[in-house]
């Protein structure tokens, strides 16, 4: 089951990176990994690696995926390792073998094809690297690492290995999203030119305090100190501490600035963040940042502002908002959060640029677009109350559409479902190391940047394997 | 019934026959009239109460088993199925083994960080709550050992009493107590069942 690494020189992927339209084919269209000869009828024997709330997330979204086998299930808590254990039999009526340390699975354990690591970021890059070298296809959850050397390190051993690694970016295989992007966004340009971006995770106070635990669960303090945690707390809460983990703009802020980055087709030329620890005051990790990232695409410069909030749910929840001179997406792994407008007054054309007379592609017709079933029509919105207007020059409310269809999958499995199917060779990874790292790397350097009070402009090589 | 009436004056009120016998044929006597009704309400709430308390035992413990299914069919684009995957948004309920949830997972996690509560104890009472909301609402319904089946219910509201105030729900405690109430109420006139398949217990 070896695969066909990616073998983009580094000159070229340096350039590619850091220019817009090369920007475009390397986020654009990171499918170039499969498993070569895998036998498709072949069970895909498994192990589950960290078993925590995320390892659960991930093993009901692949209990749904036929041809698995659940061979082990690694965990460092006995309480998770044990409800692992339990997961694996109410699903296969078999026991799986149970490990404490990762190191002793991958000695003892046969005949295993792919491990699915969801263990905290700090080891990320260690377990991905040691299943990879020990001939294992992985799956690991984002963000790759807590930092950008150990993600790199990700990147090299997949590469030298030749096994596959997808990074649980799961909403680049999200149909929706991928629909969003192939058909709305780049085939039917229905957003005009692409000014804006607007993307948040807001998540109230009640949502981001400690994780509590059972005293009479405490792991002992050697297997504690042995795997990098200094107390339970910290096991428990890892999230908000520096040397464990990015912090929020890591946990929530990377699957939407993945986002920025793919449907962009591009990676930012800059950034300027800057956070805080206005109420949680002792956690390490800022419990709110705000970001702003400059782009170069082909179709012109856009700027995009992401934030981060763990002291409220108010403004929306969480989503990612493309905003074009002729319609904006507002698209959310939430489906009931995603909303699509159409401006009343798209913009005029240039009058610089001569009109093709003989172009194939008919002017934009949203109702066209209905009818072929690439978008529905909402509700027509409210008209404004004309008394009390503030300024002449208030904008109709704009026309609003959704997409025609949902997901009807837990979010993470068609993303699972993706890395299995290129185990046996019938699908291309959708979010291969590389191109992971590619979208991740800049938001490596957003903590940086709130810390110094300083905007960054980035350089190939920090963006670069 | 007017067992009470007839035990005092059944040589004039009921003249020997039995309660039922008596009202059924009128009674000639006020008392015998007055009793009659009484007893006929009674039997008519005792029989609402076991009703009410079994309907709500038996569909908390099916909706146990009850999840959404979105649908699979694919929406057409262009006039044939896309190829994205993409479904109807329609979701359908659905009942199946599969669905089974005994504790809420909201609440489950609570319960879990909670040092009172023991996990073992906790993951079992999450396999058979539902199956004894249901078996338990049954037996009421029938009528097979309802006092017995009155008191089980009634404890099964006291454990789950307990959850909620380790979590300090406390408006669903207050809802429980409702519940505990018209258990009790419900006890309280088990002598007016009717219609009962095992009248022991």
């Amino acid at each position: 089951m070896e695969n066909t690494p990616s073998n983009i020189p580094r000159r070229d992927f340096l350039q590619r990176a850091t220019a817009g339209v090369g920007a475009g084919l390397v986020l654009g269209v990171p499918n170039i990994l499969r498993a070569a000869d895998a036998a498709p009828s072949k069970k895909i024997n498994v192990a589950l690696v960290g078993h925590g709330k995320q390892g659960q997330v991930l093993f009901d979204a692949m209990k749904n995926i036929p041809g698995l086998h659940f061979q082990a299930v690694c965990d460092i808590w006995d309480y998770n390792r044990g409800a692992g254990v339990g997961h694996v039999y109410a699903v296969e009526k078999q026991k799986p073998k149970a490990y404490a340390d990762i190191d002793e699975m991958l000695a003892t354990e046969k005949g295993l094809d792919a491990a699915v690591i969801a263990t905290p970021d700090f080891w990320h890059s260690p377990h991905t690297v040691k299943c990879l070298e020990a001939g294992l296809h992985v799956y690991c959850e984002k963000m790759m690492s807590n930092t950008i050397e150990g993600a790199r390190a990700m990147v090299v051993a997949a590469e030298k290995s030749g096994k596959l690694c997808q990074i649980g970016h799961q909403r680049r295989s999200n149909p929706r999203y991928r629909f969003t992007l192939d058909q709305l966004i780049n085939g039917s340009k229905i957003c005009g030119q692409i000014i804006n971006v607007n993307g948040q995770w807001n998540r109230a106070v009640k949502s981001s305090q400690d994780i509590a635990y059972k005293p009479s669960l405490t792991i002992k303090p050697e297997v504690l100190a042995k795997y990098g945690f200094k107390d339970m707390h910290q096991f428990m809460n890892w999230r908000f501490y520096r040397d464990l983990s990015g912090g929020a703009i890591s946990d929530l802020g990377a699957h939407q600035i993945d986002i920025f980055n793919w449907f962009l087709g591009a990676v930012p030329k800059s950034l300027y963040a800057t956070g805080a620890n206005s109420y949680f005051k002792n956690r390490e990790h800022f419990d709110n940042v705000m970001a702003l990232f400059d782009y170069e695409t082909p179709q012109g410069l856009v700027r995009a502002f992401y934030q981060v909030l763990t002291t409220t749910s108010a403004g929306g929840g969480y989503y990612e908002s493309f905003m074009g001179t002729e319609g904006t997406i507002k698209i959310s792994e939430n489906s009931s959060a995603t909303e699509i407008f159409k401006e009343t007054s798209p913009a005029p054309k240039d009058p610089t640029v001569p009109v093709d007379p003989n172009a194939k592609i008919p002017p934009l017709s949203w109702d066209g677009l209905v009818q072929r079933g690439l978008l529905r029509k909402q509700a027509a919105a409210p008209k404004p109350k004309t008394e009390g207007v503030v300024d002449s020059r208030v904008s109709a409310p704009p026309e609003g559409f959704a997409l025609p269809g949902e997901l009807n999958k837990p979010p993470h499995q068609p993303h699972l479902e993706n890395f299995f199917a290129a185990i046996r060779g019938e699908a291309k990874l959708n979010c291969d190391a590389r191109h992971a790292f590619l979208s991740e790397a800049p938001i490596y350097y957003v903590n940086p940047s709130a810390l110094s009070k300083q905007p960054i402009v980035f350089t190939p090589e920090q963006l670069s394997v | 019934m007017s067992e009470e009436c007839c035990k005092n004056d059944s040589a004039e009120c009921c003249k020997g026959e039995a309660p039922a016998e008596c009202c059924k044929g009128g009674g000639s006597k006020e008392c015998c009239k007055t009793d009659c009704c009484a007893a006929l309400a009674n039997i008519y709430g005792a029989g609402l109460l076991r009703i009410w308390l079994a309907v709500r035992a038996i569909q908390t413990g099916l909706e146990k088993y009850a999840g959404l299914q979105g649908s699979d069919k694919l929406v057409n684009i262009d006039g044939k199925p896309n190829d994205y995957g993409l479904t109807e948004a329609t979701q359908v309920k659905e009942y199946a083994m599969s669905h089974y949830h005994g504790v809420p997972e909201a609440l489950m996690k609570k319960f879990q960080a909670e040092p009172l509560m023991n996990l073992k104890m906790l993951a079992l009472y999450d396999k058979v709550l539902g199956p004894a909301l249901i078996v338990l609402g049954l037996t009421i319904l029938l009528g097979i050992a309802t006092r017995t089946s009155l008191f089980l219910l009634g404890l099964l509201y006291v454990s789950l009493t307990f959850g909620l105030i380790l979590i300090k729900e406390d408006s669903g405690v207050a809802w429980l107590g409702i519940h505990m109430i018209m258990i009790v109420m419900a006890l309280s006139m088990s002598k007016y069942n009717r219609l009962c398949v095992l009248k022991k217990w």
